[in-house]
Formats: C-alpha cells, sequence, structure tokens
C-alpha cells in the first residue's frame, strides 16, 4: 500500500463511510503546539503501487486535532481545530468558498469530533475547555454543552446503536456516559487512575466500551457491570493515545500509542495483542478503521507519515 | 507563545510515567522509577529535525560581501592612498555586483578605529559619494575598536530586524597609514584607583604577553600557529581562492626616493610569507617584554584595508532573485578583563553559539582573529576547537589586521569559503578579541543549503492538488 508525506504532523485520519478508497487526514504544524494546519482529502489509488491520489486540501489558521465525515452527505467533513472553532467542508464546491461554515464556540483546543452514525444529523465536539458541544449543520450555533468533566475532554463518541448516547473520555481520569435527552451524564466511570485519552464503542454489543489510557494500559469496560474492567490490555510502553472498535469483527480492536506503535487486540481472548506494527518513527497519535473493506486499518503521526494497510500485511509494504 | 506552553504542558502529561508498568501482564506493579520527562531546548544544529526554510521572510541574509586586498602599513600596496579611495571600491562593489539600486540602501554603517571620528564619518559620507551613492543614503561609523567591522554588520543586521529599514551595508575601514596608534592629550590619574581601568591602557602586546603567561602558552606554540597562517593564506592565494571576495583597488604608489607617480591596480594580500619558516620565526626577538614570547612574527600585522557586506531581509532577496550568501543568525559582544583582552573569543563564541541554539560542535568553520598567536592559541584550545575548522585560509598574522576592516573581511572570507565547501559547511562563526577587554562573535548560517529552491521566485501555494497529483 502506498504511504502518504503530509508536510505537517498527523493527527487525524478518517475513512470515509462512503467511498472505500477515500480517507481525510487532519495534520499540525510544528507537533500540533504553533502553527498552521491542514485537511487533506485522500483516495487510495486503484493499484498499490501507484501514489495516494490528493483529491483536496483546506490550510487552516491553526492545527487540525481530529476530522470527521458526514454520515449523510459524501462530501461534508468537519474539522476540530486547535484555535476551538470547528469548521465544515464540502468538497463538491470549489475551495475558495470553503469552509462552508466556521462554528466558534469553544475557548481551548477542540481535540474530538464525532459524526452521529445512527440520526445522522448531528456531531459532538470536545474540547481541552473541559466541555462537550453538540451541534448539528443547519444551526449556527450549539444545541446543548455538557459541562460535567474537570479537565480536558479528550474524546466523545456516539453510540453505534442509540441515536441519543455518547461517551466521552476526559483528562479528569473519568469515563461519562451521556444521553442527550437527559439533564446531566447518566453513569461516571473511574476507569483509570490517570488521563483517559481516548474511548470508542463496540460495534456489535453497545453495552461495552473500550478506553485507552496515560496509564498505558487499554481497558474493556462492560457499563452495566462498570466496577471492573472486562478486560485490561497491556503492551504499550507509552500513553495509548485512541483506541478503536473493528466495524467487522465483535472482539477485536486497535490502538495507536506515544509508543509509536499501533497494536491490534482480541479483548476476548487470553493473549490479548495479535498484532503490533512499529512502523512510524514519531508518535502514533491517528488511527481509523473502514467500516466498507474488513480489515483495512489507517494510521498517521507526528513522523508526517499515513499509512493504510490491510490487518495482517506489512503497512510498509508497498 | 502561552498557547504553545499550555499545549505542550497538556502534551507532557501523556507522557509522564505511571505507576502501572505495561510491560509485566496481570500486575499492576510500581517500581517504576524513571525520571518524569520534561521539554528540552529546542535544537537548531544539524541535529535539529526541521531546518529553517525560505518561508523565513523575515531572515537577514547577506547578498554580498567583498573587501580590497590587505596591505601593509606604511610599506604596502595602499602607503599613497587615501582611506576613503580604499572604502569606495568595496562600497560600488556591493552594488554593482548584486545590481541594486543604490538609492533602495537604508544605511551604511562603517566600522572605523583609529582615525578620529568626526574626520572619518566625514570621509566615509565622500566615499559613498565616490561609489555612486545618491546624497539620499545615510551612513555613519562605529567603533568597538578590533570588532568594529563585525559591529557594523551586527548594526545592520539589527536595524534590518528592527524593520528601520531593508537593505543595508555594512563595511569595515582602516588606513593605519594614515593613523597610528596614539594617545592624545593626559590621562586621568584616577585610573590609578581603578584597577581595571589601568589595565586598559596597557600595550596591546603586553595583554598579549599576559595571555601566553597566565596560560602557558608556549613561544615554539605561537610561532607554530604563525607558521600555519602564513602557509594557508599562502595556500589560499595560490590556489586563486581570495579572487572571489577581493575587489583590485586601483591607486598610485609614489616613489620614496624619486618622488615619481605610479599608477597601479592592486589586487592582492601583501602581507603573507609563502616560505615563513619555523626555525626563522624562532630567531626574532620578543618586542614587549625582554624574556616574552610575543615578536613581530607572531603578531598581526599594521595593515591598510577595507570591506563591505550588503545585507537584507530575505524576503527582499528573494524578491529580487539575488543568491543568498548566508544568513547572520546571532551577534555577541562580552567583557573580559582588559589586561587579557586577548580571551575575548572564547567568552563571546559560546554566548553567539547558544544564542542561535546551536552547540559548539554544530559549527562547521571559524575565522578568529590572530591580534596575537597567543591568544589565538589559547582561544582554540580553550573551546577545543578542531584547527582543521578554525582560519583555514589564514588569518590576521599571514593578512594583516586593519582594525576596523577585519571584521568585513572576516564575513568576506568566512562566507566564501563556506560557499566553497557546499551543504556539509552550514554553520559558520566569526570573532575577535577587542582591545580595553572584550570579545565579539556572531554566528552565520550558510545560504543555499537552508532551501535549494529559495531564489527561484515565490511560488504562490495552490492548496488544490499535491505534487504527486499533478
Amino acid at each position: 500500500m502506498p504511504v502518504f508525506k503530509t508536510p505537517f504532523n498527523g493527527y487525524s485520519v478518517k475513512f470515509s463511510p462512503f467511498y472505500e478508497s477515500r480517507l481525510a487526514v487532519g495534520t499540525a504544524q510544528n507537533f500540533g503546539i504553533l502553527g498552521n494546519g491542514r485537511v487533506h482529502i485522500l483516495d487510495l489509488p486503484p493499484t498499490p503501487s501507484s501514489p495516494f491520489v490528493e483529491v483536496a486540501s483546506f490550510d487552516t489558521a491553526d492545527g487540525v486535532y481530529d476530522v470527521a465525515w458526514s454520515e449523510s452527505h459524501d462530501s461534508l467533513l468537519v474539522a476540530a481545530l486547535a484555535d476551538g472553532s470547528l469548521k465544515i467542508y464540502d468538497l463538491s464546491l470549489p475551495p475558495t468558498s470553503n469552509p462552508i461554515r466556521s462554528l466558534q464556540e469553544h475557548s481551548r483546543e477542540v481535540q474530538s469530533v464525532d459524526y452521529n452514525p445512527v440520526r445522522r444529523d448531528s456531531f459532538v465536539s470536545s474540547s481541552w475547555d473541559d466541555s462537550i458541544k453538540l451541534w448539528t449543520l443547519d444551526r449556527p450555533a450549539s444545541i446543548r454543552s455538557f459541562q460535567e468533566h474537570a479537565y480536558c475532554v479528550y474524546a466523545a463518541v456516539w453510540n453505534p446503536r442509540h441515536a441519543d448516547v455518547f461517551a466521552s473520555a476526559s483528562g479528569d481520569c473519568t469515563l461519562r456516559v451521556w444521553d442527550v435527552r437527559e439533564p446531566g451524564s447518566t453513569m461516571v466511570v473511574a476507569a483509570h487512575e490517570f488521563e483517559i485519552l481516548s474511548c470508542d464503542w463496540n460495534k456489535y454489543d453497545d453495552c461495552v466500551i473500550a478506553t485507552a489510557s496515560v496509564d498505558k494500559s487499554v481497558r474493556v469496560w462492560d457499563i452495566r457491570t462498570y466496577r471492573t474492567p472486562l478486560a485490561v490490555l497491556n503492551g504499550h510502553g507509552y500513553a495509548a493515545r485512541k483506541v478503536k472498535f473493528s466495524p467487522h469483527n465483535r472482539s477485536f480492536l486497535v490502538s495507536c500509542s506515544y509508543d509509536m506503535t499501533v497494536c491490534a487486540w482480541d479483548y476476548m481472548v487470553e493473549d490479548a495483542r495479535i498484532g503490533q506494527y512499529g512502523h512510524h518513527t514519531e508518535f502514533a497519535v491517528g488511527l481509523d478503521m473502514s467500516v466498507l473493506v474488513e480489515g483495512l486499518i489507517a494510521s498517521t503521526g507526528w513522523d508526517e507519515l499515513v499509512y493504510v494497510w490491510q490487518y495482517g500485511t506489512d503497512p510498509r509494504a508497498p | 507563545m502561552e498557547i504553545a506552553i499550555n499545549r505542550q504542558r497538556v502534551l507532557l502529561e501523556h507522557l509522564r510515567p505511571s505507576s502501572s508498568s505495561s510491560f509485566v501482564y496481570g500486575t499492576d506493579s510500581s517500581s517504576s522509577s524513571s525520571p518524569p520527562i520534561s521539554a528540552s531546548a529546542c535544537a537548531a544544529g544539524d541535529s535539529a529535525a526541521y531546518h529553517r526554510t525560505s518561508v523565513f521572510g523575515d531572515d537577514v541574509v547577506i547578498v554580498a560581501a567583498y573587501r580590497t586586498p590587505i596591505c601593509k602599513a606604511k610599506r604596502g600596496g595602499f602607503k599613497d592612498t587615501h582611506a576613503d579611495d580604499l572604502l569606495a571600491p568595496v562600497l560600488k562593489a556591493v552594488i554593482e555586483k548584486s545590481n541594486v539600486n543604490p538609492s533602495e540602501v537604508g544605511d551604511i554603517v562603517v566600522g572605523t578605529v583609529l582615525a578620529p571620528g568626526s574626520q572619518r564619518a566625514t570621509e566615509c559620507r565622500m566615499a559613498a559619494f565616490y561609489a555612486g551613492f545618491p546624497e539620499t543614503v545615510p551612513i555613519r561609523t562605529v567603533n568597538r575598536q578590533c570588532s568594529s567591522g563585525l559591529q557594523a554588520v551586527a548594526d545592520v543586521a539589527a536595524a534590518i530586524r528592527a524593520g528601520f529599514y531593508d537593505i543595508g551595508i555594512g563595511a569595515g575601514l582602516e588606513s593605519m597609514t594614515s593613523s597610528p596608534l596614539a594617545w592624545e592629550g593626559s590621562v586621568n590619574p584616577k585610573v590609578k584607583i581603578f584597577e581595571q581601568a589601568q589595565s586598559c591602557l596597557l600595550p596591546m602586546g603586553i595583554t598579549s604577553e599576559n595571555v601566553a603567561h597566565r596560560f602557558g602558552v608556549t613561544r615554539q606554540e605561537q610561532d607554530q600557529a604563525a607558521v600555519e597562517s602564513h602557509q594557508r593564506a599562502a595556500a589560499a592565494i595560490a590556489s586563486g581562492k581570495f579572487k572571489d571576495e577581493i575587489i583590485p583597488v586601483p591607486t598610485k604608489i609614489v616613489d620614496p626616493k624619486t618622488g615619481d607617480e605610479k599608477p597601479v591596480t592592486i589586487s592582492i594580500d601583501d602581507g603573507v610569507r609563502p616560505n615563513a619558516r619555523f626555525s626563522d620565526l624562532a630567531k626574532l626577538k620578543p618586542v614587549f617584554k625582554k624574556d616574552g614570547s610575543t615578536t613581530a612574527g607572531n603578531s598581526s600585522q599594521v595593515s591598510d584595508g577595507a570591506g563591505a557586506v550588503l545585507l537584507m531581509k530575505r524576503s527582499i532577496a528573494v524578491q529580487k532573485g539575488l543568491p543568498i550568501l548566508g544568513v547572520f543568525r546571532t551577534f555577541a559582544a562580552v567583557g573580559v578583563d582588559p589586561a587579557i583582552m586577548g580571551v575575548g573569543p572564547a567568552a563571546a563564541i559560546p554566548a553567539a553559539v547558544k544564542a542561535a541554539g546551536l552547540e559548539l560542535d554544530d559549527i562547521d568553520l571559524f575565522e578568529i582573529n590572530e591580534a596575537f598567536a597567543s591568544q589565538f592559541v589559547y582561544c582554540r584550545n580553550k573551546l577545543e576547537l578542531d584547527p582543521e575548522k578554525v582560519n583555514v585560509n589564514g588569518g590576521a598574522i599571514a593578512l594583516g589586521h586593519p582594525l576596523g576592516a577585519t571584521g568585513a573581511r572576516c564575513v568576506a572570507t568566512l562566507l566564501h569559503e563556506m560557499k566553497r565547501r557546499g551543504k556539509d559547511c552550514r554553520f559558520g562563526v566569526i570573532s575577535m578579541c577587542i582591545g580595553s577587554g572584550m570579545g565579539a562573535a556572531a554566528v552565520f548560517e550558510r545560504g543555499d543549503a537552508v532551501d535549494d529552491l529559495c531564489n527561484a521566485r515565490v511560488v504562490q501555494s495552490n492548496g488544490l492538488l499535491s505534487k504527486d497529483a499533478r
């Protein structure tokens, strides 16, 4: 599979839910500390030996920490920016008329954005200003702000079955589950003793959720019995930065870490770690699994490279 | 900046070592005792991951640096040349060779030491007219003794960085033929109370003896350094290395016996003795102290010369399509004990290098002024510099030390040598000691190594397509 070199440090990569060969990459200059950002829209080439095709790219005034494709329109995507804004881009329009919207409400860096996969009309963003905000495309302001976390909220992810439920992972060491119809969070899980950097729902069991933490572990929880985790996945040498459940296998998940590796896990078996990829040469920060192609994984990191590979093969193989 | 610090803090928290060691399956051991991670100072040197590129449009760059030949005072090629006639050719050269319109120059700063201040300032103004500058271009002089030429370049760089103007010339001029070292009037008797003030009055040769004595620099080491200086300078002349930087000066020579004037064009340095031998130098008597080690052979020569350096903002240079010879990175002047003023470079070089975010190891080439072999050898050893990187084309012992011009001369020599050496030679340092107890140093970076295409044209970035797709 080809490798794409981004000019800035990679922060996020997401497969399009509409086209199996398309992905979006969010990048930030100077490791996201200071400088500009860029969103790249890439198409996988028809043959593995040819390079990626860059369909479009959008420059931003601050680093892009996350991107999310719209679940309702194949040309729409949302970018989460370090300056606290969310930008909505429409690929069917020329670059000069993009972004079509800029939503500025968060007072600090927005680290994650996730599009509702069930109702397909709204998305949530989570920010270092300790809040989570709910948005829809047709409104210029957020519908609701969820303000309970005591430190940066690093991730907010919709439940794949329930249109109103999402979970959030925060640096205050808690995982919270929310229902947008309820005034406050419906559940607080003290999932780790250190900051929680990411979480993701199991796509087959709507009660199972995975968390990734600075304590280097990935834990899998059943929210009905959240006193102890279902599984503790050890193996990363530094904080696990992102975790993602497979859309095609109920017990398969992948995680990436500050130890520069990407790990694949089966949380139901004893030796849970079933794969480790050391293809990145800097922190591995962005990770996604394709909904349309089984076993297709994409990763990006501060080494400014985007890899796409089939599970079981070497990401670096041409 | 506060945002960047905050972001860095949040990210560093992610890396803090936690008690649950991940490599021990099933057990949460609390034995992890690795030291906490902290951010280290950003390195800018060869080890740095990111090189400066042409996007740094506000860099101060050098696009031209030229000098006259350096000739022996009173006996050499410029013994009958007016000081302003030395300066005019180099001022003219930097403008003509770079095709810059002289009226665009924002200021000319000339480092000059011995001549009476106001008279020399007027001479410089006259020289600017000889060189073809319009009346609108201002000029001034600066005097930081032996580093005046470098100070002039640094002053221009600072003014460009401050936004006073975009294009400036830093120059140096000295005619030691016409203005000898002398003290006018009487000395304030108060100096007797202040030991360091009194040390300022020491002849330079005595300070050299002090350095040699205090730091144990032997006569052999000094003579060896002198021989090496002559050999390197002679080799550089023989291989035509100085041709790139020297501007031939048309002038006249008066025969001292007959008084006949003869027009000549001076184009080579005349102080270099290619056949300087260790055994000959060893025979010379110490000049300043009976049992001393500083001789006429291992001290810098008394000379005439001038140099000029054209500086501008990088964005202007790119606009004009001018080749970038070097980038002016940092400058530092540091005070030292006047009685051993020669140790100046040993104090100033680390200061300037540190200010540039570099380590001494990152520096690939040095021009350290050889005021005296004693202080030169001391500074080289003190900083543990590789002799193969220092004064590769000889120094002031062979070429001469026209006080005010030396700094500008070194810039021309250093940058042209860096250009010849190619990309491996990325950083260069110029330094000299300063009479009355100071040292000055400046760090330069290669121009074209920074970005191969920086001089081609400004590319308006096209965000639509990557290079691969085009």
